[in-house]
């Protein structure tokens, strides 16, 4: 009996929004992957596409579709949904909305940790150095916010500050390592980029059970990270465990930074620009920011690497130089109206 | 009165130090049930951090505080913030926040982890909003609000969150006269109409004495005095505890007691009175 007229208050109301928002969402995010598959230097047609992926007829065109298109029209959705959700973690434990995993140094420890496994401890497989981007992300999270700590009170431009100092260190660092490892380099240069073509389909079997891991990590805290928007003594006041809190959430920052570099390489400013479209969309409760902020990850990420095969076609352009390039204006924006 | 009242909390011989400083100095205090306890003494007295130990926000080095005659240390931290509320002193939120997100962050210590949002949960969120005025603001984004309602929709966060005690660490602080009023009188109908425990720290004597049943002078980490309004201000006490010379007379309107202070008391003469 229960007519759409009849709806008791803005509840329901306000929760057919959140339905219609992820609809869209997804909605885009499937138009976004069939562009991924379809668009590039030639184009194929939906049916080539298909024919490639199910039917498997060894054409030239069935090879570069699911040995090239594939991967990619994977890998960056995952990537962009990692980097979305870690993003909106990022900026809740910093108080910060200008916070990102970039600004605080974790694509770049993790991009250490993968050089320094490779060429100091000679770590060659694709798990192995998953694992490494996913550690040097989480020790770099834990030095950077135990310095920033240390100096007195976590004030959120602390936080950036120090961040941004072991982002700058690491890419120094790892600079020094590669020049000094010419047979490395070329091997790693493939890390380094910030891009999803060439990527070998493992990759994405490798990083989707570490991002689902820390998916559901952060949906678990959910309702703890939105206590954790407020000042420590009013979660605490809550019953908020904060050190706990904090601790998992570091955590799961680190799985979905660590995947996303051990799949993409460091694709600057992607956990910057997500989270502020997610907030706008649904709101500042966890439990639709996280979802909402993988959704439109994964649309971005995937459209910027359709778009990156046209900007100056024939050519490719790194998809890293499109988000960096989008994220630097909107964080120019954000600087301006003092959001942060 | 409040003497006779039977203490919801307990306080009991409580240091607190800050590496070698020490903040409160085997303090004692009964906090009496359905009461309103105001805590007031100079700067740096301690009060807030008396206030602070209450909620578990701080651990004590020795002493223990009593909640219903069981040590506060024994609660589980959801546990403890289903007895004991606190607005903090100057909270910060983001200010795209709404104010029904701020509101139900209160329902906090009710939910279990993924536990959907009930009925009861809603109805408290409304319960709240509605005693604090704040129900026709609940789109509205925090940054976007005046001082006295955001003080409001804090109080109603505090509210949803359902405790018996209430702690509120300088709640009128930054607002006008009005709202400061407005913030007091809705505190005082807490505690009348629900019989809640109120313990707040006020920095204006004369709206402490007004709202107080039980008023605590807290003066270089011990409670100097404690009583009603009428015993606590007195030219001598006012003088040893907040080193101002000051005249009490009685408010005609309220019957309480207000203070005028001529000027600063000489801290020594301070001294010869204690």
């Amino acid at each position: 009996m229960a007519s759409p007229m009849a709806l008791p208050n803005g509840w329901s109301r306000l929760g057919s929004t959140k339905a219609t928002v992820y609809a869209g969402l997804m909605g885009l995010l499937a138009l976004s992957v069939l562009m991924s598959l379809t668009l590039g230097y030639k184009i194929y047609s939906l049916g080539q596409v298909f024919g490639a992926l199910f039917a498997h007829d060894g054409s030239e065109t069935a090879v570069v579709i699911a040995g090239l298109r594939l991967p990619r029209a994977l890998i960056a959705p995952l990537t962009g949904a990692a980097l979305g959700m870690a993003g909106v973690m990022v900026q809740t434990l910093s108080r910060n909305r200008i916070a990102s995993p970039d600004t605080l140094g974790l694509n770049g420890g993790a991009s250490l940790a993968v050089v320094v496994g490779s060429v100091v401890f000679g770590v060659q497989s694709l798990v192995g150095l998953s694992l490494a981007a996913a550690f040097g992300a989480f020790i770099t999270s834990i030095v950077v916010f135990g310095v920033a700590a240390s100096a007195g009170g976590l004030s959120p431009l602390k936080i950036v500050l120090v961040g941004v100092t072991f982002a700058s260190l690491s890419h120094a660092l790892v600079e020094v390592i590669l020049t000094s490892n010419e047979a490395q380099l070329q091997q790693l240069l493939f890390w380094l980029s910030g891009a999803f073509v060439d990527r070998p389909i493992n990759l994405f079997y490798n990083g989707l059970p570490v991002v689902l891991v820390g998916a559901v990590l952060g949906i678990g805290l959910s309702r703890a990270l939105d206590a954790l928007q407020a000042d420590d003594s009013t979660a605490a006041g809550l019953g908020v465990p904060l050190a706990a809190v904090r601790g998992l959430a570091f955590l799961a920052v680190a799985l979905l930074t660590g995947a996303a570099v051990s799949m993409a390489g460091p694709v600057a400013f992607v956990g910057l620009v997500v989270p502020h479209a997610a907030r706008r969309l649904v709101g500042l409760r966890h439990i639709h920011q996280l979802p909402a902020a993988a959704l439109f990850g994964a649309v971005y990420t995937t459209l910027a690497d359709v778009a990156a095969r046209y900007v100056i076609y024939p050519v490719e352009a790194p998809v890293g130089a499109i988000t960096a390039v989008v994220g630097a204006v909107v964080l120019l924006v954000l600087l301006a109206r003092r959001a942060a | 009165m409040a003497e006779l009242a039977p203490s919801r909390i307990e306080v009991r011989d409580l240091t607190l130090m800050y590496g070698h400083d020490t903040v409160l100095d085997a303090l004692s205090l009964p906090v009496p049930a359905g009461k309103v306890t105001v805590l007031a003494g100079p700067n740096g007295c301690g009060k807030s951090t008396l206030l602070r130990a209450i909620r578990r926000l701080h651990q004590g080095q020795r002493g223990q505080i009593l909640l219903d005659g069981v040590d506060i240390g024994a609660f589980g931290a959801k546990d403890l913030a289903r007895q004991i509320g606190l607005l903090a002193q100057s909270p910060s939120e983001p200010p795209d926040m709404s104010v029904e997100e701020l509101v139900r962050l209160g329902r906090y210590p009710h939910q279990a982890m993924l536990q959907p949002w009930s009925e009861k949960d809603g109805a408290a969120v409304n319960r709240a909003m509605g005693g604090t005025g704040v129900d026709n603001l609940r789109h509205r984004r925090i940054g976007s609000l005046s001082g006295g309602q955001l003080q409001r929709a804090w109080i109603a966060m505090v509210l949803a969150q359902e405790t018996e005690v209430i702690c509120l660490d300088e709640p009128v602080n930054h607002l006008d006269m009005a709202h400061q009023l407005d913030c007091l009188d809705l505190v005082a109908k807490l505690n009348r109409e629900d019989g809640r425990t109120i313990v707040l720290v006020l920095h204006d004597l004369n709206l402490a004495a007004r709202y107080a049943d039980q008023l605590v002078f807290v003066h270089e980490g011990r409670v100097r005095a404690l009583g009603q309004p009428e015993a606590l201000m007195t030219p001598e006490l006012l003088a040893e505890v907040f080193e101002v010379d000051a005249a009490i007379m009685t408010d005609p309107v309220h019957g309480r007691p207000i203070c005028i202070p001529r000027g600063r008391a000489k801290a020594k003469s301070a001294r010869e009175v204690a």
